[in-house]
């Protein structure tokens, strides 16, 4: 367990000391990123500016489901996305043959390889958000909802973590893993809105589908104060249940790759 | 010159067989590039739920429909991946092997990427067709004068595109990590040429700033071709501006291509 | 201790036939192929041997070290190394193993090998005190110098090759597994890396498989030679006792002052050259005796020379017959 740890420290401070070493790149990406995040709110506004209510979330309410994709998009893209985007290039190059003779598990060591750092001010940012939200709102949340909120952010995180996982293993089989990432994200752009506002079948395809109602709605309605506890439970443990499913399927994908491959 | 040009023009056929092949030779992942292009969706889905209780601006659900389905169909045609790709070639260190080539990398690539939208195209662009004609058939314009240039608009809006993309992925030559400025144009280019929204919903100064730069020309001029009538007027001015953009387009990126391979020989590859 | 006993692997390739008609048709239906890349292959190797896998292109040879080292299920038959299973990838396994592959890099491209040494010390939780002697030590018979705070990128072929070798060694494996470690490298570079693993299989009792196309690594290396073709192993021992059996006849070459007719040189051994003056025979074992006796005596030939036939005409000789046509 400790070697787990002092290697996840390790890669840590190598993408720190790496981000430091090509500082002028670091803060374009910094600067970037807040234009995003200047993009990526205005159909929210332009949407608000002509309606005070969508589907029963008023702005405020609507901007916390933003604050809440934007951090769990800033966790997975600092984390989860250069590791895989490695992975990539490892199983083009053959060199994925070095990770499997490692005595570490190897979804480990794929899912934790880099870090984007400058991703820590995209979560600053969308703590920022959820902050002025409820400073919109007038009305703080409270404690046991904060708590909530928290838990089930990480349920997000977790969620769209495994959907990663099952593409990377995915990539086993078809190779070229990039525009698999660019669907996935993709589809997780529905996130960005609270999941009540699509109608019909959309609801049922992003809800069930592609569990996105998991990874901001649900957490956003914690935070509000929305959310009953049964719902609650079911999403942590929906959570739970595909980070258990990803590493089934990883761990198929492996067997398949030492079995196969020339 | 001339030979280069007419070696340029019989190789074209096996350039053309090439790009296919390459395009064809992973299944999976061309079948996810096809579905790749989902934000239009993922929009039509927004905004017709929206619209269904009251119109949004003038824009009713059919016409949101009618919208995104244009969108789809114009981007599917137009859009190319050569700025991640060139950028690629420079990082992977290959790209000393395309300057080597008889052929000026604008038309190699040009050619791999025009070979490569029929195959994106195969699926998901008649069934848009197909459902633009019947669920979004009113919202269509029905000029003659439009429906005529629409072809000549497209194939500019793709110029456009090509140029623009060629030279940012041209940027690779100063800047090897460049997916921060090509993610970032991704962004100003998916808000401002009407990608996300019809530009009629947004700010009037944002509008201005569309049209001015190459982006209303890009994506939204085909799209209200297809879908807004305009005066004669209009459209000759639209169709101009394309014009004025697919040489300004072409001109960038030669130069900036120029100017990156002359630092790149430089630089050291 | 290596143990394969009756080692098969199989695999499934789809086969795409040029052409525009079967790249559509490959994109419904895809056409598999068994290629037989290693078909019931036995042999034993000791602790601190020093072994050479000899072979044709798609022989089966990187198949072979990829099933040793755990990287593949074999198809049929047992591997035991080091009284291990190694596909089970077990930590102890890995740990006292190590494989490098000449075409492929284990270094993190971006970063100096430096952090690689380091991740890999961590990942192998390996000791600081010894993980700075062993890296001390790999320094010193390699050469490193300030190469390893270089980012890998910037490094030559050679010197990266170099780094690699360092980035296997550092967890100590005392079983080597060498996949072409020597392609696209110098000469002097190609000897440096041979004498360098010649002192680590003496220093450390190491046991060393190699594989390699180039003649000179595997018979300045490995007492010891297996060689596969299409999956078989043809050949398990002594250098000099393959060469021997597959071509016992010397090579004698010598000078002539006179010209001679082809006749003549016919009757004492069959004409492989004849350059200038300088002419060189094809002779039966046995014969030596009296065809040498003859050339000096007789003929006064001048700077004579007896030679077994070098291992590439052996080897094209073994490899060289007609192949069935791929499927």
């Amino acid at each position: 367990m400790t070697r787990y740890l002092s290697v996840l420290s390790l890669q840590m401070r190598t993408s720190v000391s790496q981000a430091m070493a090509y500082r002028a790149n670091f803060l374009i990406e910094i600067v970037i990123s807040m234009a995003w995040v200047g993009i990526a709110l205005l159909p929210l506004l332009v949407l608000y500016d002509q309606r005070t209510m969508v589907a029963g979330w008023d702005r405020p309410s609507a901007l916390v489901v933003m604050a809440y994709f934007m951090g769990v998009k800033a966790v997975l893209e600092g984390v989860v996305t250069p590791s895989l985007v490695g992975l990539v290039e490892k199983i083009r190059s053959g060199s994925f043959d070095y990770v499997l003779l490692k005595p570490m598990d190897a979804q480990f060591m794929v899912s934790a390889h880099s870090f984007s750092v400058e991703k820590v001010f995209d979560l600053l940012a969308a703590i920022g958000l959820a902050i002025y939200a409820f400073y919109e709102r007038g009305q703080a949340p409270s404690a046991p909802d904060i708590a909530l909120g928290i838990a089930l952010f990480a349920g997000g995180v977790l969620a769209m973590y495994s959907l990663w996982i099952v593409c990377a293993a995915a990539s086993f089989w078809v190779v070229r893993l990039d525009n698999l990432i660019y669907l996935l994200g993709a589809i997780f752009d529905t996130a960005r809105w609270p999941i009540h506002i699509f109608q019909g079948v959309w609801r049922f395809v992003f809800t069930f589908m592609i569990p996105v109602a998991v990874m901001t709605t649900f957490p956003a309605m914690a935070l509000l104060g929305r959310l009953d506890p049964r719902t609650a439970v079911a999403t942590l443990a929906g959570s739970v249940a595909m980070l258990v499913i990803s590493r089934i399927v990883w761990r198929s994908a492996i067997r398949n790759y030492t079995s196969a491959s020339s | 010159m001339r030979s280069a040009f007419s070696r340029t023009l019989r190789a074209m056929p096996t350039l053309l067989r090439v790009g296919v092949a390459e395009t064809v030779a992973y299944r999976a992942e061309f079948l996810v590039w096809m579905l790749t292009s989902t934000m239009p969706l993922i929009m039509l889905a927004l905004w017709t739920s929206v619209a269904a209780e009251a119109p949004f601006q003038d824009f009713t659900s059919a016409d949101f429909v009618a919208y995104y389905l244009a969108v789809l169909i114009v981007r599917n045609l137009t859009g190319n991946w050569v700025a991640w790709q060139i950028a690629e070639e420079v990082r992977m260190g290959i790209l000393s092997m395309r300057l080597l080539r008889p052929i000026h990398p604008f038309i190699a690539y040009a050619v791999l990427h025009i070979s490569a939208v029929p195959f994106r195209s195969m699926i998901a662009l008649p069934l848009c067709v197909i459902l633009l004609l019947s669920s979004g058939a009113s919202a269509l314009t029905t000029e003659p004068l439009q429906i005529a240039l629409l072809l000549p608009s497209i194939l500019l809006a793709w110029l456009i595109t090509f140029g623009i993309m060629f030279a940012l992925g041209g940027t690779a030559f100063w800047i090897t990590q460049n997916f921060g400025i090509v993610n970032f144009y991704f962004g100003l280019w998916s808000l401002l040429s009407g990608y996300l929204l019809p530009l009629a919903l947004l700010p009037q100064a944002l509008r201005t700033i569309a049209k001015w730069l190459p982006f209303h020309a890009m994506l939204g001029a085909p799209v209200e071709l297809m879908m807004r009538h305009l005066s004669s007027a209009q459209v000759a001015e639209l169709i101009g501006r394309q014009v004025a953009w697919a040489v300004a387009s072409i001109l960038i990126g030669l130069a900036v291509w120029r100017a990156g391979v002359r630092r790149f020989e430089a630089v050291g590859g | 201790m290596i143990r394969a006993q009756e080692l098969t692997k199989y695999f499934k390739v789809h086969r795409r036939q040029p052409g525009f008609a079967n790249a559509m048709k490959s994109l419904v239906h895809r056409k598999y192929d068994t290629v037989k890349a290693v078909d019931g292959v036995s042999f034993t190797i000791e602790r601190g041997e020093r072994v050479g896998f000899l072979g044709p292109n798609g022989a089966g040879k990187t198949t072979t070290l990829k099933v040793l080292s755990g990287l593949l299920h074999p198809t049929s038959g047992s591997v035991e190394v080091a009284g291990h299973v190694p596909f089970k990838r077990e930590p102890q396994l890995l740990g006292k193993i190590t494989l490098v592959m000449g075409q492929k890099s284990q270094l993190i491209w971006d970063l100096p090998p430096a952090e690689t040494y380091a991740m890999n010390r961590a990942v192998f939780d390996v000791d600081q005190a010894d993980f700075d002697k062993r890296l001390g030590e790999l320094t010193e018979l390699l050469e490193l110098g300030d190469l390893v705070d270089k980012p890998a990128r910037q490094l030559s072929l050679g010197e990266r090759m170099k780094c690699e070798l360092a980035a296997a060694l550092l967890h100590g494996p005392t079983t080597l597994f060498l996949d072409e470690p020597t392609i696209g490298l110098d000469v002097a570079m190609q000897v440096a890396i041979r004498d360098f693993v010649r002192s680590y299989n003496q220093r450390h009792e190491a046991t060393v498989l190699l594989t390699s196309h180039y003649m000179d690594d595997v018979v300045a290396l490995c007492p010891r030679i297996i060689v596969i073709d299409q999956g078989k192993l043809i050949h398990d021992g002594d250098l000099r006792a393959l060469i021997k059996t597959m071509d016992p006849d010397k090579r004698v070459s010598f000078t002539l002052v006179e010209s001679i007719s082809d006749d003549e040189l016919a009757k004492l051994g069959t004409l492989l050259s004849k350059e200038a003056q300088r002419i060189t025979l094809k002779v039966a074992d046995r014969e030596i005796g009296t065809v040498v006796g003859h050339l000096l005596g007789t003929l006064k030939a001048a700077d004579l020379a007896i030679e077994d036939p070098p291992l590439e005409d052996v080897l094209r000789q073994m490899f060289g017959r007609a192949k069935a046509p791929p499927p």
